[in-house]
């Protein structure tokens, strides 16, 4: 494979960059494969990665409906963190945050990661008791963590609203430091460019129509391009998990939403960090392009349609005039949506499923970024090994049976709270 | 002061007016009735920005929304805005703009040194590089992008303006007054629907202002004017112009903002600036018109290159010249009028036409006025870096590839037109799939998804005489089904030139080894060798290719990009345009400010503020507040210069010794009634409830169906099918609801009935050894002694006069009572209390020494009963009934929460008897072991015992019930401190309760 | 912003009501045994589907009911609402 680098970027100017190689191909279906992933998004891509890497399993292919990365890996609002209280979410996106650290090395592709921090604002003192809570729990955990308080809040983001005419005002808030940023695309792009070097045929415009499952073993996949048998199949589409289902006859703990995000037009930089509104739902970076990215709420229904509508945007944009009033003569440029998997605990599920050799990997609700090369790296282990690791050993789905709920916002069941 | 480029009579601008501005620092003058780019353009300026990537010099492209190049940083009102359109804003006195994107000036721009080395910077560069050495990404790399991205700059000054939203019903709404607009709007008028007729631009009539057309003998802008007129003066309609519907949202919701008063020199204190319009409408007429997309050549970017219609646009309605030496450049023969227009002005202009030498109604008349007419031609490359000088042009070939004859004419600006583009995107949004038009190259809306209907030039029709026609009969329709009432409207006699079939021709050759950039998308700066990158590298979904060379991601959204980058993906994957695809069409149509969507919800009105109806005496009484959700409570009341701390501990301490009175108003309550109302409660709460007598009250618990506590508070039987309850303040509308869901979809066979009265009643509690006597002093004439009125009992009595209820239940465990008022008579209580208090030693008490109360008693709240702990979890599992069902019951039984080590609840105390335990800290074995360290329980609330005269802390705690007696160290690593403590119960003060029955 | 039409109040904005999931869960009887399966089903299972969808909301602005309505998840096109006592199919 072409390696990239800055050397290559000057050769290939000099030869009008007629000599770039696809970054990955467009393959025909086989007729079988040892594992099938469906789902070409961000833990689709990086699942049939890390089997190919780390189990050397590179009879893969990953079956995507649409283009890969058009689902939320390319919606998001690129947040990267960690700053989980339960150990079980904690240490599994810790983990994940040390594959971040060395991706755009590991891949060769640069997903922009950027450590420039999350703070996550409190405006009660019972708010920074319930962050205190999470931040101890986060430092006990190995994972880095600072109680700010009004002061020093003011230093970071000092055009935040810090005046007397503010209806909750700012006391403090936890940060993480090495939280961050990435690259949304160039993380689906990075992961299929190297699958596809490994042998990993990704094919898209293929859309899932059923299964073929004898005696409780899954036998292939039945797709609008022909059947494929596979050995294995990991289901790796989030937001559509519950269409699936419905094809296996299973229901989830899970139920879909549509999240919507939108970003103001470019403008120099003035906000390094990410910022989440603790009185209100709003949250907020700048991109290095220049433009505000700005997200918040569901809409608050059932939805499998990718927009969605203005007052959610309006109620997400007022928590973000109340916590940055300079936000006011800025331009909305552009809203989405995107689809989410709302499990009834808030967390994740990556497990096995009751059919042999089916994985399930779904529930993400609006967080399922930042665990991409954690997920695909846990999710390929389980399906190589047909065990959970350790990492995803309570990201199970009997722990809605067992009450060994993880519910990192203690809401319970109603998914559309945010 | 002279404008070399203004005519000096054309256009419909207000030449008595002159208004100053500034531009780079420099005074100018335009007059009322110009945009910032019409008034530039006046005075010969044409350099205004540079590009995003490679900062080059860029111009005026267009004249409206369309413009991808003239973003300015405007000064007006006192304020800095970035990203103004100056094609756009309209000028007002003493505004004053400056360039974006370059340092040190427009002219002179450091950062077009990537200009040169542009060869390195393809599409995704930033992808293959900047990888090494892996710390300089986010400290060299990045901050140095940063810094170089971005347009203008943010102020961050507080916004002054004011904004507005407003609400409207119609049965008609109509975006646009172009002819189809005007039309639809008249006709549905005359059929006495409700119309809303909106016009983004500041003047109506849309085309018809700048097109040499009649109707019915009048002429365009004159036909306009007639229709705007007889609209304005009917009830029935609201014309609104500097108005844009911006987006189409589920069930015909359709969203508007009004430039209210941008354009004003002088407004009224509550004017406000722009005002947000959400309008429910029955049907909607889509006549947003279409845009006219450039034919793309090489150094297309280059200042002085304008859309053709722009450039006739700035001539008739602002009556400006784009330049004196034009070349017009087209597939069509729409440039043509631009052309004659010119010529009518004294211009001479040359046409190169795309296409072979041919006969139409416009060619023939240019021809007869002597201009001169290359057809087969076509520019090749724009020469002059800051503004265009010459152009290199060429003679096609047949298969139009390659070239016969290449030579430079001199030029000072170049008009481009490639057809038009119908502006669809209100129909896409609505979810309406677009189709491909083969004839105009272009998609069209296809079968209605909602209740729009695209007319005019939006739909494809590109003739006055059908956009009329299709506007009165569609207005007339949609309208008469509404109103059942169809008013005959006989369609005007149009007088307008034909038009010839266009080329299908979007992008000039480039002759060997020349290789100027050929932009399709100017402000992201992505060219023609961009998109053959991303597709040579395998990103071959339109959508790949859009993300991966920002194609149309810019903040005009690619309105004059997006088609052409599409032809040259089909042409190149030989595919048809249509299998290509579209990326979608997200609302706004164009940025809006934050401000207008958010309105008035901003500042101290961001939330309600929810006062009690005591909070006077609180202010005066020097009250601190705290939020607690909407409402504001007293935390506690300073005296002197005491602290928090002090405050507190002096409020409670005096409960625990005297009296003390606290406003508990913000309780929920909810009144319970019906035959059924005990059963229900006995569903609800985990305790018994069939037993409670009339009089008498109970603490109950109640719980999510997950098994998880969801909110406690004591129910009082008020009479036989009478009950008050109460809920947490946090939880009131929660609980309201929850109740509401059970009576009205699981047991609908209770009857009962549920209603919020928490806005009724005024509550005081009055707590300390001595609340008796200070209660028989509020009630002379009532026997309050612990036989008749006992712990958890209720009585009615006149408080001196007013009706009032008192109940004898206790939260911070003393003796104590709460009383409620009607809320008319809560000040009126509160002062009573205080008056008659002062024998007693009473004093009001917060929040804060209220939660030291409970906490000391071991009493949960909110910390404990976080969405996490089940009864057992708290010690409450006393009140979870074995005998009956209820709510959640069934989810006890899980496994995890039975096993031998489940969390509960105890009390802490620092062994130095001083340390106060952080609350958040974690319970841990050894302070020092090594990361992760296991977590033994957390603390969930700490206080300063009065009681004892020490901190005590309330933890949850792993295997709670077996660790009294042992000693851990609460750690709170954030606050790099760490207590050691011993476990004891979590019952610290009375552990037997008998203070509350005394 | 949606459109309900409230079977006691008529057509009313989105923003008058609150949402409540999946109308078709049916929570087991009170006072009878059920097995822990069914319970389970009970408190976390959702129908979820890409299409029509049978949902609570409550019009908690207005009238407080609680009401049934029939909606497209993929367009949100709303077909039919009624009271929560009434049949939606």
């Amino acid at each position: 494979m072409q390696k990239y680098s800055v050397f290559s970027l000057i050769k290939n100017a000099f030869s009008n960059h007629q000599n770039w190689e696809v970054a990955w191909k467009d393959p025909t279906p086989k007729s079988e494969y040892d594992v099938v992933i469906i789902g070409g998004g961000g833990h689709g891509l990086a699942t049939a990665y890390y089997l190919a890497k780390e189990h050397n399993i590179r009879n893969v292919a990953i079956i995507e409906k649409g283009w890969i990365g058009g689902g939320n890996v390319g919606r998001n609002t690129t947040i990267i963190r960690s700053n989980f209280m339960y150990d079980a979410n904690a240490r599994f996106n810790e983990f994940g945050m040390d594959l971040w650290r060395n991706l755009s090395q590991e891949l060769n592709f640069n997903v922009m990661f950027s450590p420039r921090g999350i703070i996550n604002l409190a405006h009660s003192d019972a708010q920074m008791n319930a962050y205190a809570r999470r931040g101890n729990s986060m430092r006990l955990n190995g994972i880095d963590a600072k109680l700010l308080d009004r002061d020093e809040v003011k230093k970071l983001i000092p055009m935040a609203d810090f005046s007397d005419e503010v209806r909750f005002p700012i006391f403090g808030g936890l940060m993480q430091p090495s939280a961050g940023t990435a690259r949304h695309d160039a993380v689906a792009w990075g992961y299929a460019r190297q699958a596809d070097d490994m042998g990993v045929d990704i094919i898209q415009h293929c859309e899932v129509t059923g299964f073929d499952v004898v005696n409780g073993k899954i036998k292939g996949i039945r797709t609008s391009r022909g059947d494929i048998k596979a050995k294995k199949v990991g289901l790796c589409v989030a937001g559509s998990t519950n269409i699936l289902a419905e094809k296996l006859n299973m229901t989830l703990p899970i139920e879909t939403h549509v999240l919507q995000a939108c970003v103001s037009e470019p403008v120099k930089p003035l906000l390094d960090g990410v910022v989440t509104f603790g009185a209100g739902h709003f949250y907020i970076s700048q991109s290095d392009k220049g433009e505000m990215v700005m997200g918040g709420d569901l809409d608050g229904y059932n939805s499998y349609a990718q927009r969605g509508n203005l007052p959610t945007i309006q109620h997400v944009l007022t928590g973000g005039l109340a916590l940055f009033p300079f936000l006011s003569r800025l331009k909305m440029l552009r809203t989405w949506g995107g689809i989410m998997d709302m499990s009834m605990d808030g967390s994740p599920i990556i497990d096995k499923t009751h059919i042999e050799g089916l994985y399930l990997n779904c529930g993400w609700c609006y967080g399922g970024f930042k665990s991409t090369p954690v997920s695909g790296w846990t999710f390929a282990h389980t399906i190589a090994k047909d065990q959970v690791h350790e990492l995803n050993s309570e990201l199970r789905l009997n722990r809605f049976s067992t009450g060994h709920l993880l519910d990192e916002k203690g809401l319970g069941t109603k998914t559309w709270i945010g | 002061m002279s404008q070399p480029f203004r005519l000096n009579k054309e256009g419909l601008i207000n030449r008595n007016k002159k208004i100053s501005f500034t531009f780079n620092g420099k005074k100018l003058f335009g007059y009322e009735g110009d945009t910032i780019a019409s008034a530039l353009i006046a005075n010969g300026i044409h350099l205004v920005g540079r590009s995003f990537k490679y900062h080059r010099p860029r111009g005026f492209f267009g004249a409206g929304v369309e413009e991808p190049n003239a973003k300015l940083q405007v000064e007006f009102n006192g304020h800095s805005e970035p990203n103004v359109n100056a094609t756009e804003m309209e000028l007002v006195e003493g505004l004053s703009a400056t360039s974006q994107n370059c340092w040190p000036s427009v002219n002179f721009d450091v950062g077009a040194i990537n200009n040169f080395l542009k060869m390195f910077f393809p599409a995704g560069f930033y992808y293959k590089t900047f990888m090494w050495p892996k710390s300089f990404w986010y400290k060299i790399y990045e901050p140095f992008i940063r810094k170089a991205a971005g347009l203008g700059v943010a102020s961050i000054e507080k916004d002054k303006e004011r904004y507005e939203h407003k609400f409207e019903y119609c049965d008609l709404l109509v975006t646009g007054s172009g002819p189809s607009g005007l039309a639809s709007a008249y006709a549905a008028a005359k059929n006495g629907a409700k119309v809303i007729l909106a016009e983004d631009k500041p003047r109506f009539g849309g085309t018809l202002l700048t097109d040499d057309v009649s109707i019915d003998n009048l002429s365009g802008k004159d036909w306009a004017e007639k229709i705007i007129t007889e609209l304005k003066s009917m009830p029935n309609v609201t014309v609104k112009n500097r108005s844009q519907v911006f987006g189409y949202y589920d069930h015909n919701m359709l969203v508007m903002f009004e430039r209210v008063s941008d354009h004003l020199e002088k407004k009224s204190k509550f004017t406000p600036r722009q005002r947000l319009w959400y309008i429910r409408a029955k049907e909607t007429i889509l006549s947003t018109g279409s845009i006219e997309r450039p034919i793309v050549f090489g150094n297309n970017d280059t200042p002085g290159i304008f859309l053709s219609a722009a450039a006739k646009e700035y001539m008739k309605v602002y009556g400006v010249l784009v330049g004196k030496k034009p070349l017009i450049f087209t597939n069509n023969d729409s440039a043509y009028e631009t052309a004659l227009e010119f010529k009518k002005n004294n211009v001479e202009p040359i046409i190169l036409d795309t296409r072979e030498e041919h006969s139409s109604e416009l060619i023939d008349e240019a021809k007869s006025k002597g201009i001169d007419i290359r057809f087969s031609h076509g520019v090749i490359v724009a020469n002059g870096y800051k503004k265009v000088k010459s152009a290199k042009i060429g003679k096609l070939n047949k298969d139009k590839n390659s070239f016969e004859k290449i030579e430079t004419v001199d030029c000072d600006c170049i008009c481009v037109s490639g057809f038009w583009t119908p502006s669809v995107h209100l129909a896409s949004q609505s979810g309406n799939k677009l189709k491909y038009e083969e004839k105009i190259d272009a998609f069209i809306p296809d079968k209605k998804k909602q209740h729009e209907t695209s007319v005019g030039a939006a739909n494809g029709s590109f003739t006055l005489e059908e956009s009329l026609k299709h506007g009165f009969e569609n207005g007339s329709n949609l309208s008469a089904k509404i109103t059942e009432t169809k008013t005959e409207i006989s369609i005007p006699n149009v007088n307008e030139k034909k038009y010839g079939a266009h080329d299908k021709f979007w992008c000039m050759p480039l002759p060997k080894n020349e290789n100027p950039k050929r932009f399709v998308d100017f402000q992201n700066d992505v060219s023609v060798s961009d998109i053959e990158i991303a597709l040579r590298e395998g990103y071959r979904s339109i959508e790949h290719v859009k993300r991966y060379t920002t194609l149309g991601m810019a903040t005009d959204q690619g309105r004059t990009s997006n088609l052409n980058g599409l032809q040259l993906v089909s042409n190149i994957e030989n595919k048809i345009v249509p299998e290509v695809g579209h990326t979608t069409f997200r609302p706004p149509f164009t940025p809006i400010t934050i401000g207008t969507i958010v309105g008035r919800e901003v500042g101290m009105e961001y939330m309600p503020t929810r006062k009690t109806p005591m909070h006077e005496w609180h202010e005066k009484n020097n009250a601190v507040f705290v939020d607690a959700g909407a409402w504001k409570r007293p935390r506690y009341y300073k005296l002197g210069s005491e602290t928090l701390f002090e405050a507190s501990k002096r409020e409670a301490k005096n409960v625990r010794e005297n009296v003390g009175i606290c406003d508990v108003t913000t309780l929920g309550k909810i009144d319970i009634k019906g035959p059924d109302a005990a059963e229900f409660l006995n569903r609800v709460y985990t305790n018994a409830w069939m037993k409670l007598p009339v009089g008498k009250a109970r603490y109950g618990l109640m719980l999510r169906e997950d098994g998880i506590v969801m909110d406690d508070g004591t129910t009082t039987r008020i009479s036989e099918n009478h009950y008050h309850m109460t809920t947490t303040t946090a939880q009131a509308a929660n609980v309201l609801s929850h109740l509401e869901y059970y009576l009205q979809i699981v047991w609908p066979e209770l009857n009962v009935n549920v209603v919020s009265t928490t806005e009724q009643w005024a509550g005081a509690a009055i707590a300390g050894p001595k609340s008796r006597d200070m209660l028989s002093k509020l009630y002379p004439d009532l026997d309050v002694s612990n036989e008749a009125l006992p712990f958890m009992s209720y009585k009615e009595a006149e408080f001196f006069g007013v009706p009032s209820r008192i109940f004898r239940i206790s939260f911070s465990g003393e003796l104590a009572y709460e009383i409620n008022v009607k809320s008319d008579h809560g000040m009126f209580m509160w002062e009573k209390m205080m008056e008659v208090g002062k024998d007693f030693g009473n004093q009001p008490y917060g929040t804060e020494a209220l939660s030291t109360l409970r906490i000391e008693m071991g009493h949960v709240a909110g910390p404990e009963l976080d969405g996490r702990t089940i009864p057992s979890d708290v010690s409450l599992n006393g009140l979870v009934s074995k005998k009956k069902d209820f709510i959640g019951k069934n989810s006890l039984g899980r496994e995890a929460f039975n096993v031998e080590s489940r969390q509960k609840i105890v009390g802490l105390i620092p062994i130095d008897r001083k340390s106060s335990i952080p609350e958040g800290s974690h319970i841990v074995q050894d302070q020092n072991a090594k990361l992760p360290n296991p977590k033994l329980g957390h603390v969930s609330s700490s206080c300063w015992s009065v009681e004892n005269n020490n901190p005590f802390s309330l933890a949850i705690m792993k295997d709670g019930k077996n660790m009294i007696g042992k000693k851990f160290f609460a750690v709170s690593p954030l606050k790099n401190k760490s207590i050691e403590v011993e476990v004891i119960s979590s019952h610290y003060v009375d552990p037997e309760g008998k203070r509350v029955r005394s | 912003m949606l459109y309900i039409k409230c079977p006691y109040c008529g057509l009313r904005a989105q923003k008058e009501f609150s949402y409540g999931g999946d109308a078709t869960v049916k929570r087991p009887n009170i006072n009878e045994e059920v097995s822990s399966e069914d319970w389970d089903n009970f408190v976390y299972m959702r129908k979820s589907p890409r299409g029509k969808h049978i949902e609570l909301w409550q019009h908690i602005a207005g009238c407080r009911q609680w009401i049934k309505v029939q909606r497209d998840t993929a367009t949100h096109e709303i077909f039919q609402t009624a009271k929560v006592t009434e049949e939606i199919r």
